[in-house]
């Protein structure tokens, strides 16, 4: 048997950490998919009346509502909270904000490139039904969306009755943690 | 038969290696390359198609285009756009701000333009009149409710008649929208609005907000001609692009330069008492006084720095500061008073504070990961460290399960402490947020005598049973205070704030560990100093007065009581009651003497709305508070959340074939805003999921191509 050699080693070390590094990549990607189907039971839960319902044990969020876009097939449960924990499973609510149902702006952060990539695909008009635990339905339609900076927070503190969603921008930027956020507005539909 | 090839493979080695590492060099380039190109792509077709619909009006790329826009406006190019001057007079006696801001819309063009101003007012500012001056006419505003104001206003728009709407963003916010400004003309939009003086150490002050000269951008028009509701769509774009602006705005630094548009400042000030001390801390100013002890103040012409607040403070003559001031004004058949009461200063002072009983609490839930608990950590260290020996203390953590350090507080020895801060070092952030049984086990434990006993919670709020826990806070507070401190880039400041507000202490939000110092030193002087409690106000029996604040806060170091009431005629007197360290203290102030001071009624209904906005917050609907606020605003004539004020000419004067360009004004805000960051910054939602399957793939087929060759090169070896 011969000796694999310094090259040998650098292969299977580079290998390795393209293994590592695939897994890590598509845990990621797999936790946030899976999680929206562990999150059902839960949802199921609290839409049968009871509130705060933790998905498993050791969470430390519960599903607030349910929001959907029927022209982009998209169904997801928003977590309460939009710390790095709840918002690798779902949507977040972000607390502070008003609750969605209640006066005031609700606003919502979801991953740019796991369960909010949806929204670079939304258009103005778009409509976006919100479900609350109580089997109460909301509609809202898509009138703005825009490229602000991490620091406009006042987006979470506007006017009246309304739904933002927010999630990191640009889209395909490889390096997390830029300073940038897309930001998509909707209004109430009033039936 | 490769073994009899030559054993001498330096050269080939030599070349081998180079050709791999230029391989695996072409490799990753190629991989890099699809991807920049695949990426590219897919922008480049975003891009197409969010042009293609031309539904929103302002999309990404127009954004970015507006942006160079203003760019080439502040390098001095000559653009088409009209321009912004302000003129600011106040009138400040006893404790109200009198504040006229006069905003002169000049239209340079050959177009017809709108101009949006968006712009920052203080904070409490109740703003209750606009008027649209068209060169000798004033058309008065009127007080409508929100969306009657938009309808008014953008009637008069298309119909090509003057006016201008005012409206509140948020509360220290607010956009001026004037239409139908024709070629070459001036039209002054003159709003006013009331203000109380704050008052903190001794000091008065008065703050204006200041923009960076403000100017107008030209960009593309925010909607169509025939877009009737621009409300809909038109004022977050107006933030957003100014905003956006605000950003590449160079600051005004070239003093050489021309002010394009200057603001000016004029201050009549009647403090009422001699004055030790009067400045202007940030910008230079001219001061006059007259022989009644009247100043005038007036902004030097020379270039000021314009990122800061205005801020005239004013410090009164030793021994001659009012230990009280009372102002009232008879309205519509009730009085409003507004009353100042400082606490005497003399002997209580110098004592120490009595010896205090600091439980901390600290969330480790798993929201806290990450930067939030190393900033809990640092907080909490450092609030060890500066306990007395004769402090007790306890620390309490709690996730899904409450764990206290210590059976009870114990005192406040090296020996406790050193075993709290290592206690505190190890604190991970995991599991749930059960908050309610760790602030009852706070809130509950004997009241120790001669102790002051101060509850420091730190947290990033994320709860929904806020309301149940207000109500613990409320039913089991006793003599505790409750100090909330915010962690983390997006803690539920909310709750905190009304947590802080129903404990009877403060809030304190840190945002990033290098801030944790400075914002805890400011926490620890108020918690060190002596303070009153408890206090009181004692109305004559059966008289119905509805007071803001509903219940005076505890006063810190050289804090003063404030509050406005509403009251039946009549009412002649009032008796302040309150603790100061421990001692029974009262006052009896005499409601007849009080100056009478126009603008205290405007002041009592700002103070209500603010209460009823904050309701939102605490599950009240919002119809209920609209409806409630809409009474108020409409009542004493305010602009809200709810309420604008709008001013339209009769005659139509843009001629019909000519169209209306909008032009929105910039101007930047960040220093009024940073107070009110609470929030940090929006959430951060990008994952590094990409980028590791991308190295992954990349580490995996160079590996692999090594490989090949190292058994290529063994075999030719």
């Amino acid at each position: 048997m011969v000796r694999p050699g310094w090259r040998g080693y650098l292969a299977v070390g580079l290998v390795l950490a393209g293994v590592w590094w695939l897994g890590q990549g598509a845990y990621i990607q797999v936790k946030a998919w899976l999680a929206q189907y562990l999150l059902q039971r839960a949802w199921e839960e609290t839409l049968d009346g009871g509130g705060g319902i933790s998905p498993w044990p050791w969470a430390d969020t519960w599903p607030i509502a349910r929001i959907q876009v029927d022209r982009l097939g998209v169904d997801q449960i928003v977590l309460e909270g939009a710390s790095g924990r709840s918002l690798a499973f779902g949507p977040g609510h972000i607390s502070g904000t008003a609750k969605p149902g209640a006066g005031g702006n609700s606003a919502i952060s979801g991953h740019r490139d796991t369960h909010f990539r949806f929204l670079r695909e939304l258009q103005d008009g778009d409509e976006i039904r919100l479900i609350l635990p109580a089997g109460t339905e909301l509609r809202y339609r898509v009138d703005q969306r825009g490229v602000y900076e991490q620091e406009d927070v006042w987006l979470l503190d506007r006017g009246e009755r309304s739904l933002t969603l927010i999630t990191c921008y640009p889209f395909d930027a490889l390096v997390p943690g830029g300073s940038e956020r897309f930001v998509v507005s909707a209004r109430p539909v009033i039936l | 038969m490769f073994a009899t090839r030559p054993t001498n493979s330096l050269w080939k080695d030599i070349a081998f290696t180079s050709l791999v590492s230029f391989g695996s060099g072409l490799l990753a380039a190629l991989i890099l390359g699809a991807v920049v190109l695949l990426l590219t792509s897919t922008v480049a077709r975003a891009d197409l198609t969010r042009s293609e619909e031309g539904t929103g009006p302002v999309g990404i790329d127009q954004v970015s285009r507006g942006s160079l826009l203003l760019k080439l406006a502040s390098g001095g190019v000559s653009v088409d756009a009209p321009a912004l001057t302000t003129d600011v007079e106040m009138e400040i006696s006893g404790l109200l701000a009198r504040v006229s801001v006069r905003q002169r819309f000049s239209n340079p063009g050959k177009q017809w333009v709108e101009g949006i101003y968006v712009f920052p007012l203080p904070q409490d500012a109740a703003v209750d009149r606009m008027r649209l001056r068209i060169g000798e006419r004033i058309i008065v505003g009127e007080i409508q409710e929100r969306g009657q104001a938009e309808k008014t206003y953008a009637r008069a728009r298309k119909e090509g008649r003057k006016a201008s709407l005012l409206s509140q963003e948020r509360p220290n916010i607010f956009t001026t929208a004037v239409a139908n400004i024709g070629p070459g003309e001036e039209v002054q939009v003159e709003l006013e609005y009331q203000q109380a003086l704050r008052y903190d150490q001794g000091r008065f002050a008065v703050r204006f907000p200041l923009v960076v000269a403000p100017r107008f951008i030209p960009g593309t028009p925010l909607s169509g001609e025939e877009e009737v509701e621009f409300a809909a769509t038109g004022w977050s774009h107006n933030t957003a692009r100014v905003k956006d602006a605000s950003r590449i705005t160079p600051p005004v630094a070239d003093p050489s330069g021309p002010q394009i548009n200057p603001v000016t400042i004029l201050v009549n000030l009647d403090a009422g008492f001699p004055l030790a001390r009067l400045e202007s801390r940030y910008h230079p100013v001219d001061i006059l006084a007259d022989e009644n002890g009247r100043h005038q103040i007036r902004l030097q012409q020379a270039p000021v720095s314009m990122d800061r607040d205005f801020e005239l403070s004013w410090v009164p003559d030793t021994g001659l500061a009012p230990q009280a001031a009372l102002f009232t004004e008879r309205w519509e058949a009730a009085d409003y008073a507004l009353l100042m009461l400082m606490p005497p200063t003399s002997g209580a002072d110098s004592a120490p504070a009595p010896a205090r009983e600091v439980i901390f609490v600290i969330d480790t839930s798993g929201s806290m990961h990450g930067a939030s608990i190393k900033q809990a950590r640092a907080s909490l260290q450092l609030a060890l460290s500066r306990l007395r020996p004769d402090d007790r203390f306890n620390v309490i953590q709690f996730n899904n399960q409450t764990h206290a350090l210590f059976g009870q507080a114990v005192p406040a020895v090296s020996i406790n402490i050193q075993r709290a801060v290592r206690y505190v070092g190890d604190l991970e952030a995991e599991g749930g947020t059960e908050m309610l049984p760790a602030l009852e086990r706070a809130l509950s434990g004997e009241q120790p005598v001669g102790f002051l006993r101060q509850i420091v919670f730190l947290t990033d709020g994320s709860v929904g049973n806020e309301t149940e826990l207000f109500a613990l806070i409320q039913q089991r507070l006793g003599s505790s205070r409750l100090f909330t401190i915010g962690i983390g880039s997006a803690p539920n400041s909310y709750f905190m704030t009304r947590a802080a507000r129903f404990g009877r202490g403060s809030f304190t939000y840190i945002g990033t560990t290098a801030e944790v110092k400075q914002k805890m030193e400011g926490l620890f002087r108020k918690l060190e100093s002596p303070v009153f409690t408890d206090i009181d106000i004692v109305w004559p029996d059966a008289v119905e007065v509805e007071m803001y604040p509903r219940k005076v806060p505890d006063l810190y170091l050289g804090e003063a009581v404030i509050l406005t009431a509403r009251l039946p005629q009549g009412v002649d007197q009032l008796e302040v009651r309150g603790e100061r360290n421990g001692q029974p203290w009262q006052q009896r102030v005499d409601l007849r003497g009080g100056g009478a001071s126009a603008g205290v009624h405007v002041y009592w209904a700002r103070r209500k709305i603010a209460e009823l906005m904050d309701q939102r917050a605490t599950g009240e609907t919002e119809e209920k508070v609209r409806a409630a606020v809409l009474e108020v605003a409409l009542g004493h004539q305010l602009v809200s959340r709810y309420t604008s004020l709008v001013a339209v000419d009769r005659t139509p004067i843009r001629p019909e074939d000519e169209a209306l360009d909008t032009k929105p004004v910039a101007t930047n805000l960040p220093h009024g805003w940073s107070a009110d960051r609470v929030f940090g910054v929006l959430p951060r939602t990008a994952t590094s999921s990409h980028l590791q399957l991308l190295l992954g793939l990349m580490a995996l087929s160079s590996g692999a191509w090594l490989r090949r060759l190292a058994k290529r090169i063994r075999r030719y070896g």
